[in-house]
């Protein structure tokens, strides 16, 4: 089911939403900004909890049925969205089995998701009888989204659906939500303002800045894209997809496969074949002009430099592309002059470290 | 022959039990619509049904005797619809009951309901559930000790009501006399020995009603045993 909105919003507080958006029939879009930048009140209006005023004008439409316009307004009841809210949503009147049962008894689509696939996928047989206030705010995310899948949505919204549980808790529940991804044929919007559970889970992203959406695209492209970064100073990086080519047991490597080169991870998590998302920050990034021939450094891909930025100070940042897969590398602007690199040339980058998104969500 | 006194409790017992299920029917949704709503209107409603708590029962009494009386056009209607006057009837103490008792049953229970969490009905309507729904199986098993704390207190004051009823009931054996008009007219006719029976009983009841009623607020906010030991 895709998605398309059309909204105009005013606040007496003097927010406002002006958006027009499209979601794919599937894979995940990462809905991206501040907190007070409208994420949260964009996935109300398309989940039908709220409305809008008298003078907004809002249309939303899906595939199948218009759910919103100036003249009709489907309630939530009867869209098929699921929705996975921050925090305390499980009915605490109601055991874990309960509340899933809540959700099987009221399934929007027959051709619902196979209960035990879920239950696998999320890991739900040990939680079923519990208390809802026994579980962790991990475990209970689990159980939410557990109980949306069962429930037959055919669109589903997180609203920051870590945003409440703690660090460590996080990535363990982030493979969760992968699995999802890459299991589910159905779209899903994912709001945050944790630029790092985007990158991990997102196809496509939208960027919200003040009621408006400054940025959108594909995921990969964005993430090396000037402007997403040039804010980020030090932590600026990039987040690119290779497939797990084989493992190095003697060294204890796992090689990737980028776009014909080898690159090295410290991983062993993944079967080969598998696709899996690396990020490469920018400081660990350096360029040479020839090949270097005897470094210590594993990781040096061949790439054409595809566009710099200026800091204002003593940095400059480097994007460079490998067959339509692009990265960065942030180095001093004397480096810059001195190797005279210019937009088209080819050059070495040498990567200190490479670390699978996995591993660097903390 | 039954003596005049269990007659006067029996009336009592029918009044508070037939009051509380027509609060339990006409006032839920309204306390809902009053925990829930942003309109205006609210910040009119809220005083007006809270009126009985300060007003005199004799003021109320007196407008509700007028309304009944058979001069009055609703007084009539009921009259002409019924067959009989409303005014110094047991159907007469109902109404005035549940309006007296109204801010008994809405006050409790209007907390119980504001305190559902929005992200609750949010979650169940996104599940599928109508406003319905979502009030029958969410809202009432959340607010349980709020309906519990509404009908315990609007049972019991309606047993200990006497202005109101002395106003639109009379003292009709067998059809008004509760037991606080009883009581009074044993004071009157200086038989305090029954005067103190009648009294008495009625203390017991209301100290035990509300004896219940904080306890069961004290469990409320102590978490469950089986918290502590998790």
């Amino acid at each position: 089911m895709a998605i398309s909105a059309d909204i105009k919003l005013e606040r007496l507080s003097g927010f406002s939403l002006d958006v027009s958006l499209t979601i794919p029939n599937n894979g995940i879009t990462g809905l991206y900004g501040p907190s007070g930048s409208g994420k949260s009140t964009l996935l109300r209006l398309l989940a039908g909890l709220e409305r809008g005023g008298p003078s907004d004008s809002v249309v939303i439409r899906s595939d199948e049925d218009t759910w919103q316009n100036e003249s009709q307004f489907t309630p939530a009841e009867q869209r098929g969205v699921g929705f996975v809210f921050q925090r305390q949503q499980l009915f605490p009147h109601l055991d874990v089995q309960e509340n899933l049962q809540f959700a099987i008894r009221r399934q929007h689509t027959q051709d619902s998701t196979d209960a035990g696939q879920v239950y696998e996928w999320l890991n739900i047989a040990p939680l079923l009888r519990k208390q809802v206030d026994q579980l962790s705010g991990g475990e209970a995310q689990r159980v939410a989204i557990a109980r949306v899948l069962l429930n037959g949505a055919r669109c589903i919204l997180f609203d920051e659906p870590l945003g409440s549980i703690d660090r460590s808790a996080r990535s363990k529940i982030l493979p969760y939500l992968e699995r999802l991804h890459r299991n589910l044929q159905i779209p899903m919007i994912y709001v945050s303002h944790s630029l790092d559970e985007i990158t991990y889970l997102a196809d496509t992203l939208y960027v919200l800045d003040a009621g408006r959406v400054t940025l959108n695209g594909s995921m990969l492209e964005l993430s090396a894209s000037l402007e997403l970064n040039a804010a980020e100073g030090e932590t600026a990086s990039a987040v690119i997809a290779c497939r797990v080519a084989r493992h190095d047991q003697q060294y204890g490597l796992c090689e990737l496969d980028f776009e014909g080169a080898p690159v090295f991870v410290n991983a062993q998590l993944y079967a080969p074949g598998e696709q899996v998302r690396v990020r490469i920050i920018a400081r660990d990034v350096s360029i040479a002009t020839t090949k270097p021939a005897s470094t210590s450094i594993l990781n040096i891909i061949e790439a054409r430099i595809a566009a710099i930025e200026l800091d204002t100070g003593p940095a400059a940042l480097v994007r460079l592309e490998r067959k339509g897969q692009c990265f960065l590398a942030r180095i001093t602007r004397k480096s810059l002059d001195t190797l005279n690199l210019v937009i088209g040339q080819t050059v070495f980058a040498q990567i200190k470290s490479i670390a699978l998104l996995t591993d660097i969500i903390p | 022959m039954i003596d005049p006194d269990l007659i006067s409790v029996g009336i009592t017992l029918k009044l508070a039990t037939i009051t509380t299920l027509v609060l339990f029917v006409l006032a839920t949704p309204l306390t809902w619509w009053i925990a829930r709503t942003t309109h205006i209107s609210r910040y009119l409603l809220e005083p007006i049904v809270a009126l009985p708590i300060v007003l005199p029962p004799t003021v109320l009494g007196f407008y509700l005797l007028l309304l009944f009386s058979p001069n009055n056009e609703f007084g009539q209607l009921w009259a002409t619809i019924f067959g009989r006057p409303l005014a110094f009837s047991f159907e007469a103490l109902v109404i005035g009951s549940v309006i007296y008792s109204l801010p008994f049953y809405v006050q409790p229970l209007q907390v119980a309901f504001e305190n559902v969490r929005q992200e609750l009905l949010d979650a169940a309507a996104t599940l599928g559930a109508g406003p319905i729904d979502r009030f029958i199986t969410i809202v009432c098993p959340l607010s349980r000790r709020g309906f519990i704390v509404a009908a315990t207190l609007a049972f019991a004051h309606t047993v200990g009501e006497f202005g109101i009823v002395l106003m639109i009931g009379g003292n009709i054996p067998d059809e008004t006399r509760v037991l606080s008009i009883a009581l009074f007219d044993h004071v009157e006719t200086l038989q305090y020995q029954r005067a103190h029976l009648l009294a008495a009983g009625l203390l017991t009841f209301s100290f035990i009603t509300l004896f219940l009623v904080y306890f069961s607020n004290r469990t409320r906010q102590s978490p469950p045993f089986r918290r502590g030991i998790e």
